[in-house]
């Protein structure tokens, strides 16, 4: 399928309506931003063609490490290791940070390929509400939220469920939630060179929520406009409007 | 106070009230279910702080877990995540270093009231000692006070003690009550927990609505219907 220009070399992904030099630029790699595991410019690849950066294997792999680093840590914290509520402890906590970053073994052409229809409309497809769980970078700390996403195909369409899962292997990674935002404009944008891609995420974090601050009703709403989206007023007016309860 | 001699902890992280407890401080509450297992005081003491080691070795820890995942820790977004993580976890079990006297010792009045007092919607923040992840939720207090009040805020300082720590929604629940029934030794408290649970969320069934519901009825809540219908309605929302 027709992939567009690597990213890797700051060419504009195909199909972004609109040929100006600022409407759907993207990041160049070596900026430093926004690719996941990768903080090398020169081996940084396009998101889209990125290798997964693990496997099941490496998972059982390193279990027995991230088990006694749990230990570790609940020695650390004053607690008894041994005593019978925690004596598994390490094992969960373990398996479950392995669940909470697996979007690092997954890619985005494997949930892809299958489910990309032509089809011959012109009008704006939204899903939202899209359940969001991630894990904030800097402190280890649970982020969630909603995930709103809208496009509008240019003769492409894309399975629902896809967006779903896209929102899942970029949420399931260790984040920061103004990359997530872009990273799910930008895989939708590489597998349907549509006219516009919007995406808006709503999320508590727990780090300014159960520590800090300690706020408990802030939110935090970051989005990205790409294509006719970020161009046109009354694209982007709609689509918030739609997504607005 | 006579009862803190012969007490025995009403924390029970692991170490669990022995039934000689039951029998000292609670003859007029009923059945106490509690394992028998070894006894500890610790109403009077507070466990040490880490100090710099145990943050060292919380940041060694934390990086070994960034490799293990498959990340790289030198990338600028997790250069000082291990400090970060390290001490956010340290806040999330800063109950352990709390001790209820200090922060009871001088907010208990005598007030010549004897009806039901309740404080509700205190937010809980803690972790689950199996997965550590967090849990949250809101706290319902309830007491009736037999001739001594509480300072009302320390009701939700009792919260904060207990739920900063390695927890089990129904451990806490039960510590919370029993804190109170010591320190005032009133006819009857009632807590209720309502909280939801990451590790149900977020991983294994993944239910995002679900809601773990958890009480404990002492004293008259648990013996008077009518005493526990009240409080449950003036709790409710």
């Amino acid at each position: 399928m027709d992939r567009g220009t690597p990213l890797v070399n700051g060419g504009k992904a195909e199909g972004l309506s609109g040929g100006g030099t600022t409407s759907g630029k993207v990041p160049v790699a070596g900026a430093g931003g926004w690719l996941n595991g990768h903080s090398e410019p020169q081996r940084a690849a396009a998101q889209w063609q990125e290798e997964r950066t693990r496997s099941l294997e490496d998972n059982q792999l390193s279990l027995p490490s991230l088990e006694s680093a749990y230990s570790a840590i609940l020695r650390g914290l004053g607690e008894d290791p041994e005593r019978q509520g925690l004596l598994k402890t390490p094992w969960r906590a373990a398996t479950a940070m392995q669940f909470f970053t697996k979007g690092y073994q997954e890619k985005i052409s494997d949930i892809l390929n299958d489910a990309i229809f032509d089809e011959d409309h012109d009008e704006m497809v939204i899903v939202k509400d899209i359940d969001m769980f991630s894990m904030c970078e800097h402190h280890l700390v649970p982020f969630i939220g909603k995930v709103h996403i809208g496009y509008l195909p240019e003769k492409r369409l894309l399975g629902l469920s896809k967006f779903a899962r896209i929102v899942e292997i970029y949420s399931r990674r260790l984040q920061v939630q103004e990359r997530l935002t872009k990273q799910i404009a930008k895989a939708i944008t590489e597998a349907l060179q549509p006219a516009g891609v919007g995406v808006v995420i709503e999320a508590t974090h727990m780090c300014m929520v159960m520590r800090g601050v300690q706020k408990m009703n802030s939110k935090t709403v970051t989005s990205t406009m790409l294509g006719v989206f970020r161009e046109d007023p009354k694209t982007r007016e709609e689509f918030l409007t739609l997504i607005r309860n | 106070m006579e009862y803190a001699k012969q007490i025995v902890t009403p924390d029970m992280n692991g170490v669990c009230c022995a039934k000689k407890f039951v029998a000292s401080c609670f003859e007029s509450f009923g059945d106490q279910v509690f394992e028998p297992k070894k006894v500890t005081v610790q109403w009077k003491e507070a466990k040490a702080p880490g100090g710099a080691d145990a943050l060292a070795a919380l940041e060694e820890a934390y990086t070994s877990i960034l490799r293990g995942l498959g990340e790289n820790p030198e990338r600028q977004g997790l250069l000082k995540t291990p400090r970060r993580a390290a001490k956010a976890m340290q806040f999330f079990t800063k109950g352990y270093q709390d001790s209820i006297p200090d922060i009871l010792n001088d907010a208990v009045f005598d007030e010549d009231h004897d009806e039901i007092v309740i404080v509700k919607n205190i937010d809980m923040f803690s972790l689950c000692e199996h997965h550590l992840v967090p849990f949250f939720g809101k706290v319902h207090i309830g007491y009736l006070p037999n001739k001594k009040v509480v300072g009302l805020s320390k009701l939700a300082r009792i919260v904060e003690i207990y739920s900063r720590r390695l927890q089990v929604q129904e451990r806490l629940t039960k510590q919370i009550a029993l804190a109170i029934t010591e320190a005032l030794k009133p006819a009857g408290v009632a807590v209720v927990i309502e909280a939801t649970h990451m590790c149900m969320v977020m991983r294994g069934v993944q239910k995002i609505n679900s809601k773990t519901l958890t009480s404990t009825m002492l004293g008259i809540f648990r013996e008077d219907q009518k005493t526990r219908e009240e409080f449950l309605t003036l709790a409710k929302e």
